[in-house]
């Protein structure tokens, strides 16, 4: 009799495909999964800690370095729940300048997944067409801001940077390439059979299963509920303007790919639209005390970033800086379901599951 | 197979069409104006308020005065100034509150050195730092009254 | 080189047999250097970016830095590693790969070994390799390791199979398993070679062979981005340049067999164009079956291992196993080929 035995294998922390520093022990028998144990924070560097220390302002650029992949929307949360505790009232010009920003940064991060995760199934190409595209929107961020990932941008009472000359003519170019370049993208890839034969079916669940393991963001669509909270609980100007909530049927793989494609589409709905609505004149920064001291008290205001819901809760004790503060990662709860799903897989659909739940390891780590 | 063809197709157009790489460092990269780049500072438009050692999120600043050896003048004059480039993040914050735009971003990134002492940049270097600085500033001034950090 | 092998073997043909052997030598590295070359650029123009072209004038010198660099690095091998296996899985990969060079017929007159059994000869040696893998995959005393060589024996002994039935229809149309004689059965215009007659066998074949060859979308053996480059991941330097090598060599022979078994060898797609000699035609068919490799890794995403078994036995086996039907069926019936 030939005695078989499970292999225990470490995934991570160094590993081209678990998108940062994140070990998974998976125990196989064979090549299919029957255990799988995430092991974080090889990237932890104590941001909340940190914060107890500084004011306001000087935590913006920590936030950067949180989901550095989409740092825009961090800064807005961060700002957001300090207006919010103040009651601050930001310009209109303001306000769309933020939501540009936002919507760009949306697709510039769902450019980098969309890379990275068909470098993940072994495609080459498509990383190289992703990253050429996100390096015009990273261009028109270094124009508007000074920096092309850590943007510092915004501040609270509205913006550091009003934009440039031309910048918004340039920001609607973009938005015309990107429509036909986003044909390309699917030409090249979603009916792809191959493709298809590796993403359909695979790591499935249920509505009830996202919503008790706490998903957001295109986990949570992909199932079916329409939950996204720039319509559900709108903030800045997305009242204003129309657009779809992309959601799938299945909640596999397939169908997150597609929420997110759909996700690059209607932003770029709503950046044509901001575009158009863009005011000529305007103040960058609302009356904001010189030292922002929020009265004491506390506040948690939540946003969709592009990986799901970020949040961020306050305890102020009327001092300039934070009594503390924490931040709710999406990919750090979003994580949450992935031994569930990780158990009788075989190894080739972990690097396939683990990159459509799309982390971003500064997020996870904080 | 006719996703597979369409996919094919693709790669082949994109075969003919221009290359986005870019020759650098054979060419050099053009910043934009707003870029953050290394510091230039110009000690004689400090006037020693320590607004930007205060609002550096990392404290990689230090800087210390002495009194005018104008007797006429009054107020402070830069001694030292150093900043500790092995954290700092260019994150602007000290060019912001600066009143008297003694403290300036450059657009020079090109920052490698082959040992750590190379990383502090003391005054003179700061001082001598004078290519491509940063044109707009946006300088919203240093903050009024008391407040900010407590030291 | 017929005339040679009849006379008897006095110290100068054995010197011109060396000779030529130094020579398909010297044209085979030539053709790897300069193959992995444009591979690169091939796959980054079509990627947006131009390929390596910084070392040497267009960067035609890149290769010959890539195995410098590999010659200069230090030879580790793990501490627990069974260190008699683990120095011979390079050799063992490397040599047949050599040794099938031998048969190609390259125009009317020029080859080595004019064997009646030619294609069964490719077959048995490629085999070898495929013991070459599992054995460095173990031996390197690497879970990753062993988990890349039991993927990559299991696939190349499946694709073998339908590699070799979908060969069977062109032998049954030329009637001899010798090389020139399938070639010789393919003259006269470009719809006489066999991929048209045989559409079914040249798709089989293709794919088979593009597995048999570990390149993508069946690289499950390298796959870099699960098992960080499977069976090789403890090779470095020289002994990783042997793998390479081997499978650079592989892509030749392939190539080679490819334009010989279905584009009709060294034959010109119209006779009117004959006075072009047939080595120019072979090379030309040659070149665009290399360039359809690269095209083909530039855009496919990878298979994964169980739908790969699927596909080479619940797909290519049976589709050349009729190929093999209806071919018999149309010589029989209507008297095609000989």
């Amino acid at each position: 009799m030939i005695r078989t035995e499970e292999l225990l294998l470490n995934v991570g922390p160094q590993h081209p495909s678990t998108h940062g520093v994140f070990r998974i022990i998976v125990r196989l028998d064979g090549e299919i999964i029957t255990e799988a144990i995430p092991v974080m924070g090889y990237l932890h560097r104590g941001t909340e800690k940190l914060a107890e220390n500084l004011n306001y302002t000087q935590i913006i650029p920590y936030t950067d370095r949180m989901d550095y992949v989409s740092a825009m929307t961090n800064n807005y949360v961060l700002c957001h729940a300090v207006e919010t505790m103040m009651g601050v009232e930001i310009p209109e010009r303001a306000e769309f300048l933020r939501l540009i920003v936002m919507e760009l940064q949306r697709i510039a991060s769902h450019l980098v997944w969309w890379g990275t995760y068909l470098l993940d199934i072994g495609a080459l190409s498509p990383f190289l067409f992703a990253f050429s595209d996100r390096e015009r929107i990273l261009q028109l961020f270094n124009e508007l801001c000074g920096a092309r990932l850590t943007y510092n941008y915004m501040r609270v009472g509205g913006v550091k940077w009003d934009a440039p000359e031309g910048w918004i003519d340039r920001v609607k170019t973009f938005v015309k390439d990107m429509k036909l370049r986003l044909d390309e993208y699917h030409n090249l890839v979603s009916g792809n059979e191959i493709f298809l034969s590796r993403l359909k079916g695979i790591g499935q669940y249920d509505a009830e299963t996202a919503i008790a393991y706490g998903l957001s963001g295109a986990n949570l669509r992909s199932t079916g509920v329409a939950w996204d909270l720039r319509k559900a609980e709108p903030y800045s100007l997305y009242s204003r303007f129309e657009f779809d909530v992309v959601t799938g049927k299945n909640g596999d793989c397939y169908d997150r790919y597609l929420c997110r494609m759909g996700e690059i589409e209607q932003s770029l709905r709503i950046l044509e639209q901001a575009l158009e609505q863009f005011p000529e004149k305007g103040e960058t920064m609302g009356k904001v005390p010189r030292v922002i001291r929020p009265p004491a008290g506390e506040v948690y205001v939540r946003i969709e970033s592009p990986r799901g819901e970020i949040g961020c809760h306050i305890v102020s004790k009327g001092k300039a800086e934070p009594y503390r503060l924490k931040f709710r990662r999406p990919s750090f709860v979003n994580l949450q379901i992935l031994p569930k799903l990780l158990v009788g897989e075989s190894m080739t659909n972990l690097v396939t599951i683990l990159g459509a739940i799309d982390i971003v390891l500064g997020e996870v780590d904080c | 197979m006719k996703g597979m063809i369409k996919g094919l197709g693709v790669t082949l157009k994109t075969l003919g069409t221009k290359k986005v790489t870019h020759a650098y460092p054979d060419v050099p990269i053009q910043m934009p104006d707003r870029f953050r780049g290394i510091q230039y500072v110009d000690r004689d438009k400090c006037i020693v308020c320590n607004q930007c050692a205060r609002i550096c999120p990392t404290d990689c600043i230090t800087l210390t005065g002495k009194p005018n050896p104008d007797p006429e003048k009054k107020g402070k004059v830069l001694d030292t100034f150093d900043i500790n480039f092995e954290i700092c993040i260019l994150c602007d914050l000290c060019t912001e509150v600066c009143p008297t735009e003694a403290i300036v971003m450059t657009n020079n990134f090109e920052l490698a050195a082959y040992s750590r002492d190379d990383l502090f940049k003391d005054l003179d270097w700061l001082g001598a730092n004078t290519k491509n600085i940063r044109q707009d500033n946006n300088n919203i001034g240093a903050p009024q009254r008391g407040g900010g950090k407590a030291e | 080189m017929q005339r040679f092998f009849d006379q008897p073997l006095t110290w100068g043909n054995a010197g011109i047999f060396a000779l030529g052997a130094v020579a398909v030598l010297a044209v085979v590295i030539v053709f790897v250097t300069y193959a992995i070359y444009f591979e690169r650029k091939v796959i980054g123009w079509m990627q947006f970016r131009k390929g390596p072209n910084r070392t040497g004038p267009l960067g035609l010198l890149q290769t010959v830095a890539d195995v410098a660099k590999l010659l200069l690095k230090e030879d580790t091998i793990p501490a627990k590693a069974d260190r008699g296996l683990f120095i011979l899985a390079p050799a063992l990969a490397f040599i047949p790969s050599f040794a099938v060079l031998a048969f190609i017929p390259y125009s009317r007159h020029l080859q080595f070994a004019d064997l009646n059994v030619g294609f069964l000869y490719y077959v048995a040696l490629s085999g070898v390799t495929t013991i070459a893998i599992v054995i460095g995959g173990w031996a390197s005393n690497n879970k990753y390791a062993l988990l890349g060589g039991m993927r990559s024996a299991a696939q190349m002994i499946s694709y073998e199979v339908p590699l070799v039935i979908s060969v069977v229809g062109c032998v049954m149309l030329a009637g001899s398993l010798n090389l020139r004689d399938i070639v010789e059965a393919q003259s006269g215009y470009f719809w006489h070679w066999n991929f048209l007659p045989q559409i079914v066998g040249f798709a089989v074949f293709v794919v088979a062979a593009i597995s048999e060859l570990n390149r993508t979308p069946f690289d499950l053996p390298e796959a870099e981005s699960e098992l960080v480059a499977g069976y090789h991941v403890e090779y470095s330097g020289f002994r990783f340049a042997f793998f390479m090598l081997s499978e650079y060599i592989y892509v030749y022979a392939i190539a080679c067999l490819t334009t010989i078994l279905f584009l009709g060898g060294w034959h010109a797609p119209i006779p009117q164009l004959d006075f072009i000699p047939g080595l120019v035609w072979f090379a030309l068919k040659f070149a665009f079956i290399v360039f359809s490799l690269f095209w083909i890794r530039a855009t496919f995403p990878r298979l994964r291992v169980d739908q790969l078994m699927g596909l080479a036995w619940k797909v290519l086996l049976p589709l050349s196993i009729l190929n093999i039907f209806i071919t018999a069926a149309c010589i029989e019936l209507f008297g095609m080929g000989g």
